[in-house]
């Protein structure tokens, strides 16, 4: 069965985008846009992976996380962000890799299955 | 002529019988008069009482009374002339004293400063019409200071909102390109490198942008770490060596036995980066690039040489400016942002280092820099969007108002019309003026030694506060220590 991915972002293009690069490649994709949205769904669905933006307006993304805890998650940030403050945003053990924006397309999908594919 | 000044700012108007009665003059006239008349009228006093006990016989006694007398009138003058020596001072050099220091404060920069004077009199007016310039210079450094965090906030805020945009145009451009929505033909690739290319472009100069912002609020982010500079310098020229291959350049690296320091490698490694870049850039093909890295004193120098086509003094001196392009460069053929040098500054400086060239035409190029062996954890802002030659160019034109008076001010002007405000130019000229006697061979090498020093010929030179930096960066190193 196709892995289910949720995909969190207040921009409607970048979400439509990542939607139409990851169900290219097979996988079942639902979307949120924003924090509150991103819980309800998580609790319904079930998702394997969230991608999340780090910056959305409602609840901070880092409140957020702090419920979700069986799911993995994956950052995404336009804003450069130094590696110690990434240290210390994937502290969380399902958190499991952050992805800059703009992102490469195959890299993308290539870190989209290596994080799907390790158990 | 100092009251005329003052009447002058006051009343707009020449006026001889203003002048006279200022309030100044009036009390200088009347100390004057009580001088003259106490001095005689004890004088008179004494000879009227004389007079009346000795009016018959004067004897070679009498005499000698008389030129003590004298001498005491001539006592009693001084005296008094002390007296008025005190008053004047309490009233008129004390108060001018006080202007002084407060003018001397304010050229410091000090825009709050106020001075108190109450002589009730022209010079507190003078104090009064000073302390409302202040005030008003004061709200204008408020409004320079707003106008640069607007700026600032402006480009910052820019940036994002630009590159927000560009997540979802590349992600569809790449898919198109990948074929995800269907086979593309010759023509439709073509077309779509060339976005790509330049979407490319784009965002480089944003995320360039970015940078500077940053470096412009002092949010320029620095991780620091004990690190072996030589294994910055060994890994950045191995990331090099691939680029400088496609010219056959070979890329020479000569390291001294260095400490560990406690630096952001990363950022090292993009000023490094930037500069061996720029080196391969303008280097002819098979030529050779040298990059080393000296301890001096307490801090790491790093030098990138090539033996390209070198600059023009001009251009020593802007290249560090954003965008600005040296004339007659292809940079545009080359790609790049026309930031990288300006972020480079901006890295180095953030870090109270400094980044300099030394460079002759057609022989090639030396770019340094220097890195503290501690790390300056308080980033303060660093102004790279400023041109430096409209910085040099009112250096300049000081020195010109100083050493030839208001003239000089015409004479800047006729000088930058011709175009003529390079160094080499400038020191003709000033030799010029010696030759005929226009100014003293003294006040000559005053001005070259000046002019100098405002190109930067103490090597290293390029902030603007270019005596005191090196200063600041010693402190900075011991107090760390």
């Amino acid at each position: 069965m196709a892995k289910k991915i949720l995909v969190v972002d207040d921009e409607p293009d970048i979400r439509e985008s990542v939607k139409m690069i990851l169900t290219k490649n097979g996988y079942n994709v639902i979307t949120a846009d924003n924090g509150d949205q991103c819980l309800q769904k998580a609790k319904q669905e079930n998702p394997d992976l969230i991608l999340l933006d780090i910056m959305m307006p409602g609840t901070p993304v880092s409140e957020v996380v702090k419920q979700i805890k069986d799911i993995k998650i994956a950052f995404m940030s336009v804003v450069r962000i130094s590696d110690a403050r990434k240290r210390g945003l994937t502290s969380q053990e399902n958190i499991v890799d952050f992805f800059q924006k703009p992102f490469n397309v195959s890299d993308l999908i290539d870190r989209v299955e290596i994080i799907l594919n390790e158990e | 002529m100092e009251y005329g000044g003052i009447v002058l700012l006051d009343e707009d108007k020449y006026n001889i019988s203003k002048i006279i009665f200022s309030k100044i003059n009036r009390k200088l006239t009347l100390l004057f008069i009580i001088v003259a008349v106490i001095a005689p009228s004890f004088a008179i006093y004494y000879f009227y009482n004389l007079s009346v006990t000795l009016s018959d016989n004067i004897t070679p006694q009498t005499t000698l009374l008389l030129q003590t007398i004298t001498a005491s009138i001539i006592i009693l003058i001084a005296v008094d002339a002390g007296v008025i020596g005190f008053f004047v001072s309490k009233s008129i050099s004390k108060p001018i004293k006080k202007l002084y220091t407060a003018t001397k404060k304010l050229e410091e920069g000090d825009y709050d400063i106020k001075v108190e004077i109450k002589t009730g009199d022209e010079i507190q007016r003078l104090a009064e019409a000073f302390n409302r310039t202040t005030a008003a210079l004061s709200r204008l450094e408020q409004e320079r200071k707003e106008l640069d965090t607007a700026k600032t906030d402006f480009l910052s805020i820019t940036s994002h909102e630009l590159r927000s945009p560009m997540t979802p145009m590349k992600a569809q451009l790449q898919m198109m390109q990948e074929g995800y929505f269907g086979k593309l033909t010759k023509k439709q690739k073509d077309s779509l490198n060339i976005i790509t290319r330049n979407a490319d472009r784009l965002d480089k100069i944003i995320v360039d942008f970015l940078e500077i912002s940053r470096i412009e609020a002092a949010r320029l982010k620095f991780n620091f770490k004990e690190i072996d500079p030589s294994e910055i310098v060994k890994e950045t020229v191995k990331f090099m060596d691939g680029f400088a291959k496609e010219k056959n350049i070979k890329l020479k690296v000569d390291l001294d036995d260095l400490p560990n320091i406690e630096a952001d490698p990363d950022r090292i490694s993009q000023v490094l980066r930037n500069l061996i870049n720029n080196a391969i850039k303008f280097s002819e093909k098979k030529s050779k690039i040298e990059i080393s890295a000296r301890l001096k004193e307490d801090y790491i120098e790093f030098c990138v040489k090539d033996y390209g086509c070198g600059l023009t003094h001009e251009n020593q001196i802007r290249i560090f400016e954003p965008f600005y392009q040296v004339e007659g460069s292809q940079r545009r053929r080359h790609g790049g942002t026309g930031l990288g040098l300006a972020i480079c500054r901006g890295i180095v400086e953030s870090q109270k280092g400094k980044i300099w060239v030394e460079s002759k035409i057609d022989k090639g190029s030396r770019f340094t820099f220097t890195i503290p062996l501690k790390p300056v954890r308080k980033i303060e802002p660093i102004k790279i969007l400023f041109s430096r030659k409209g910085l040099i160019e009112r250096k300049i034109k000081e020195e010109f108002k100083t050493v030839l008076g208001p003239l000089g001010v015409n004479e800047f002007e006729e000088l930058k019309k011709q175009n003529s405000l390079d160094k080499n130019d400038l020191i003709k000229y000033i030799d010029n003026l010696k030759d005929n006697h226009i100014i003293t061979d003294e006040r000559g090498i005053y001005f070259k030694d000046h002019i100098s020093e405002i190109y930067g010929d103490k090597k290293g030179v390029i902030n603007e506060k270019k005596d005191t930096s090196e200063n600041v960066f010693q402190d900075e190193v011991i107090k760390r220590n």
